[in-house]
């Protein structure tokens, strides 16, 4: 990404090498991504069709969370809106106080992102300000056929690829800036500026920098993935992601054309790595297609992305488990900040790595607690794991945004960053985290009105819905293109 | 399971300007069963906000949530429309000699797609940077040429990226608002206070009015001018000094000037500080800023026309604007001077926070500190808008130099060295009217790295895109007197209750 990226976007200011090792290889899961993927393919001039069709794409709506407030309960977090305010005043007070009263469904028939979800339906959304413009989409994609596709439309155009193990960092002593990498077979590869995309080695970043690690292991106990593809159990293909708890973590299932990714994100400290690969294995629905693999990770990030002359973009960065699939999109974002404050004629200036890391460290402190949320708006008793995270103490940030809400329902506001106020209601609601105060307003209204209304809404949605092809129909007739999905 | 909080009963607004009654009006209209009662008091001569003819586009958008017919106000209230603000002599000479002048026009470039909520949070649409700078504004071109319409907003036209402030009379406006908020029932009364009664969890429970008794409410609302004189006399209150930043304590007002019909206002800067030249249909209006030192004869001979009144201020804002019970709005939340027409752009935005965030009849602690948090990042980024005027090339010579804020020295540093500013929270301008604004005063913009690898041939493309739209638009509006002759024709008023 970052090579065709740069590529891209500054050609004529930097020529891009690219090294690789297919001894190594990619870690090759990552497979639900966030609607600003479509932007950064976009803007890469992509065609979606050609894109999708390459990775064996599948359209993405949302997460289905299943049991992470309360054991047999679920939500949908959609990538989109629940209703619309009213008066200046948010469409969830309202639906609070119809709640309250037991006049209100569950706040997720008030998105069509949610139902058409629900419904296993998909369309792309209208381009007006109609309800059928409430949502965006993102793919779910095989993440080890992403990984060469961006790889070959880079050296399109014009990225040199180098395949090769790196085994040595030159370091000029003065600036301690790195000079160039040694390949095993000896070549020499120098540069002004070096992008650290080593994955979870981190070779220059966090190996031959030694910058510092942030760990936020006692928030985010997870540590292990256990990964394992199935088929498809249905025909049915869904589009969205679904994260359902476990006793020490959580499984994910990201429905791909061809097949379906799962896996184990577990907490090492409370089960083993066999047992987690035995509940992976128990919980597929489809034929599995491969022995579980484990992945082994630290959630934290580098005190510094970008240190010397070296910037690290993905996994070599930091890593936040994929709850809300935000690697990708952190990855994303820091190739467009690095691209924004791209180094002139090779010198750094140091505003502009403070600016980068500014930029990055804000883009992982917004998710991390919206991560930390999920772990810790529940009930669950039921495990030594979940009894930790339901008591742990959260980031001073994170107490006050949930003060807030349970005292006012309220949501604290930014413009940066990701998770705006749709995507805190969905997780506070979903995981029965319900406030004990709503806006005073909402009485005002009388009460059969605002209860039409919301009905008005619901049935409209359910007739929007109706309308829109199946997900598996869509993929194989509007877009023939992708003729994979047959 | 989550109930609805007590609805504020009783609400008092201390100050009868034009920000207290507007006050009044949008909490009539939000909480239609609780009494609002205006406190009159005298007007406060440095209150900027609370005398402003003027505001910027958000404003437009606020009356009309408040519904506020902007046809009326025209009719009724001598409105009038500015697209662009020019600024005269604040960059550099450049090589043969002359001074570098530059206009700002209002949220010029801004993608419509991109002005929905929505478009921002899952379309994957807004990027930190400014971008590349479009070859101009349609904004700029209108009021070069003095045409102008409104845009309709219901249908497409080939001015639907324009937007524009307005300007009005202010007591004209007042006197407008004054009847909508007695037909929405609001009281008001006249009367000195005498003292204020706390309620012991650092708010107020009553104000004394002389020969009026006790005014009791849930909630009290500060617009009484700069004094804040709520806010200040609770324990919590605390300001924020801005005066190393900002340089101007006095400013001078002329008499009104023959009307003026005209698309643009102006800043000049002259030795002895700015000067604003601010077109209104009742009167030319001038304003100068004095820099330090300038006697009053320099002062005089600047200004060009009969003083009507000086000055004296100190420009800061409160720490905590909301306290107890008592939320401060406008000139008693932050006062500084008249440059730029943020002073009441700020007040109705402060505003708006409030009816965002209206509290019910008991206050939460965490949603003052929220409240607290959003209205202090406002006045902070206003506060670094107004400190960039005298950040530019030639009015350090003018004021001499002043303490940039750390915020706005990075900011700068990325505009003049990678032509992009960093995105902030609560901005007072769009990133790209602050990128103008910042090209108006003469600052040299650095190039982004997509730029200097962009081809000349889209590069040429977006031009002719550009000077397509602009035939476009000029074609599409009549010349602005024309326009005026057409708004100010009666026409049929949708109901008479209107105000
Ligand atoms: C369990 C799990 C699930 C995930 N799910 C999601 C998800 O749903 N959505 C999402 O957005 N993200 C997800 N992620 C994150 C996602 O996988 C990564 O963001 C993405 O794969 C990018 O990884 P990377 O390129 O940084 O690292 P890698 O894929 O590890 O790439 C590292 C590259 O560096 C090369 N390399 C390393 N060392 C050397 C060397 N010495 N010499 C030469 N080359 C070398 C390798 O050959 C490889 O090409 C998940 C991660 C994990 C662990």
């Amino acid at each position: 990404m970052t090579a065709a990226g740069l590529a891209r976007m500054l050609p004529g200011l930097a020529t891009v090498d690219l090294i690789e090792s297919e001894d190594i290889g990619i870690v090759g899961v990552g497979e639900a991504t966030l609607p600003h993927i479509r932007g950064f393919v976009e803007s890469l001039g992509i065609d979606e069709a050609a894109f999708m069709k390459a990775t064996h794409a599948t359209y993405k709506l949302g997460i289905d969370f299943r049991d992470f407030g309360r054991i047999g309960e679920s939500y949908i977090h959609p990538f989109g809106s629940f209703g619309e305010e009213v008066a200046g005043v948010g469409f969830h007070h309202y639906w609070l106080e119809l709640q309250r009263q037991g006049l209100a469904g569950e706040i997720g028939e008030y998105s069509l992102a949610v139902a058409a979800a629900r419904a296993n339906r998909f369309t792309p959304p209208a381009g007006d300000s109609s309800l059928a413009s409430t949502y965006g989409y993102a793919y779910q994609f095989d993440a080890t056929l992403f990984g060469p596709f961006m790889r070959d439309f880079g050296i399109g155009i014009g990225v040199t690829r180098h395949e090769g193990l790196v085994v040595d960092v030159e370091r000029d002593g003065a600036s301690g800036n790195v000079t160039a990498l040694v390949l095993k077979d000896g070549r020499r590869i120098e540069g002004d500026l070096f992008i650290d995309c080593s994955g979870f080695r981190s070779l220059l970043l966090g190996g031959a920098l030694e910058e510092e690690w942030e760990d936020w292991t006692h928030w985010l106990p997870c540590d292990r993935a256990a990964a394992m593809p199935c088929t498809h159990a249905s025909d049915d293909i869904r589009p969205y992601t679904t994260a359902t708890a476990m006793p020490a973590g959580w499984r994910w299932q990201i429905p791909l054309q061809h097949r379906m990714g799962n896996g184990y994100v577990f907490s090492s400290a409370h089960i083993s790595e066999d047992e987690a690969c035995e509940a992976i294995r128990h919980s597929a629905e489809g034929k599995p297609l491969a022995d579980p693999r484990i992945l082994r990770f630290r959630p934290g990030r580098r005190r510094r992305s970008w240190s010397h002359n070296v910037v690290g973009v993905g996994l070599a960065s930091g890593f936040l488990e994929p709850l809300e699939s935000t690697s990708i999109y952190l990855a994303q974002m820091a190739i467009t900040y690095l691209i924004e404050l791209f180094p002139d004629g090779g010198a750094i200036d140091p505003r502009d790595r403070d600016e980068f890391n500014r930029l990055v460290d804000m883009e992982y402190d917004r998710v991390r607690d919206f991560l930390i949320l999920h772990y810790n708006a529940t009930t669950r008793d039921d495990s030594e794991f979940w009894n930790h995270v339901r008591t742990m103490t959260v980031p001073d940030s994170l107490a006050d945004k949930l003060e807030l809400w349970q005292r006012a329902g309220r949501i604290e506001k930014y413009a940066d960053g990701l998770f705006y106020d749709a995507s805190w209601i969905a997780v506070y609601v979903g995981q029965g985290m319900l406030p004990r105060r709503h806006d005073s307003r909402v009485t005002l209204a009388d009460p059969m009105r605002v209860r039409n209304a919301l009905e008005r809404l619901r049935q409209e949605i359910g007739t929007q819905v109706s309308a829109m092809p199946g997900h598996r129909d869509y993929l194989m007739s509007e877009a023939a293109r992708l003729a994979d999905a047959a | 399971m989550s109930e609805a909080r007590e609805r504020l009963r009783r609400i008092a607004i201390a100050g009868g300007g034009q920000l207290g009654i507007l006050t009044a009006i949008a909490l009539r209209r939000a909480l239609p069963d609780a009494q609002v009662v205006v406190i009159g008091l005298p007007p406060d001569p440095a209150g900027f906000a609370d005398r402003a003819s003027t505001a910027l586009p958000f404003t437009n958008r606020l009356h009309d949530r408040l519904k506020i017919d902007e046809t009326q106000l025209v009719q009724r209230a001598g409105g009038s429309h500015r697209l662009v603000t020019r600024y005269f002599g604040w960059g550099d000479e450049d090589q043969v000699g002359e001074k570098q002048n530059g206009a700002m026009a209002y949220g010029a470039t801004l993608d419509p797609q991109l002005r929905t909520r929505f478009a921002q949070e899952w379309g994957g649409g807004r990027s930190a940077g400014g971008g590349a700078s479009p070859p101009g504004s349609l904004a700029e071109v209108l009021a070069d040429a003095g045409r102008f319409a409104v845009p309709p907003g219901d249908v497409s036209t080939p001015i639907d990226q324009v937007d524009y402030a307005l300007r009005w009379n202010m007591p004209a406006y007042r006197e407008m608002l004054i009847a909508m908020a007695q037909q929405l029932g609001a009281q008001h009364v006249a009367g000195t206070m005498e003292a204020l009664q706390p309620d012991g969890a650092g708010g107020l429970a009553a104000i004394a009015i002389a020969g009026q008794g006790l005014i009791e409410a849930d909630l009290f609302i500060d617009c009484s001018g700069t004094q804040a004189h709520l806010l200040s006399a609770l324990p919590e209150a605390k300001r924020q000094d801005w005066s190393a930043m900002l340089p101007v304590r006095r400013v001078l007002h002329a008499i009104p000037g023959e009307p003026m019909l005209a698309l643009e206002d102006r800043f000049s800067l002259l030795p002895e500080g700015w000067l604003c030249e601010f077109a209104g249909r009742d009167g030319l209006q001038v304003t100068l800023a004095l820099a330090d030192g300038v006697s009053e004869d320099a002062a005089l001979r600047a200004l060009g026309a009969g003083p009507a009144g000086l000055v004296q201020m100190e420009p800061g804002c409160a720490q905590l604007p909301w306290c107890g019970n008592v939320i401060a709005l406008g000139d008693a939340a932050a006062s500084f001077e008249p440059l730029g027409f943020l002073n009441l752009d700020l007040a109705h935005r402060q505003l708006a926070l409030l009816l965002e965030m209206l509290p019910g009849r008991t206050i939460e602690p965490l949603e003052r500190a929220e409240y607290n948090r959003r209205a202090l990042l406002m006045a902070q980024q206003v506060r670094d808008t107004l400190a960039v005027h005298y950040a530019s090339p030639r009015a350090r010579q003018v004021f001499g130099a002043c303490e940039l804020p750390p915020s706005l020295e990075a900011a700068l540093d990325q505009f003049a060295r990678r032509g992009r500013l960093p995105f902030r929270d609560e901005p007072a301008l769009l990133v790209q009217e602050y990128m103008a604004l910042l090209r108006a005063l003469g600052f040299a913009e650095g190039t982004t790295p997509q730029s200097r690898s962009a081809d000349q041939r889209s590069v040429e493309a977006s031009r002719q895109a550009f000077a397509a739209q602009a035939r476009a638009a000029l074609e599409f509006t009549p010349p602005y007197q024309q326009f005026m002759q057409q708004a100010l024709q009666p026409q049929p008023v949708a109901s008479d209750l209107q105000y």
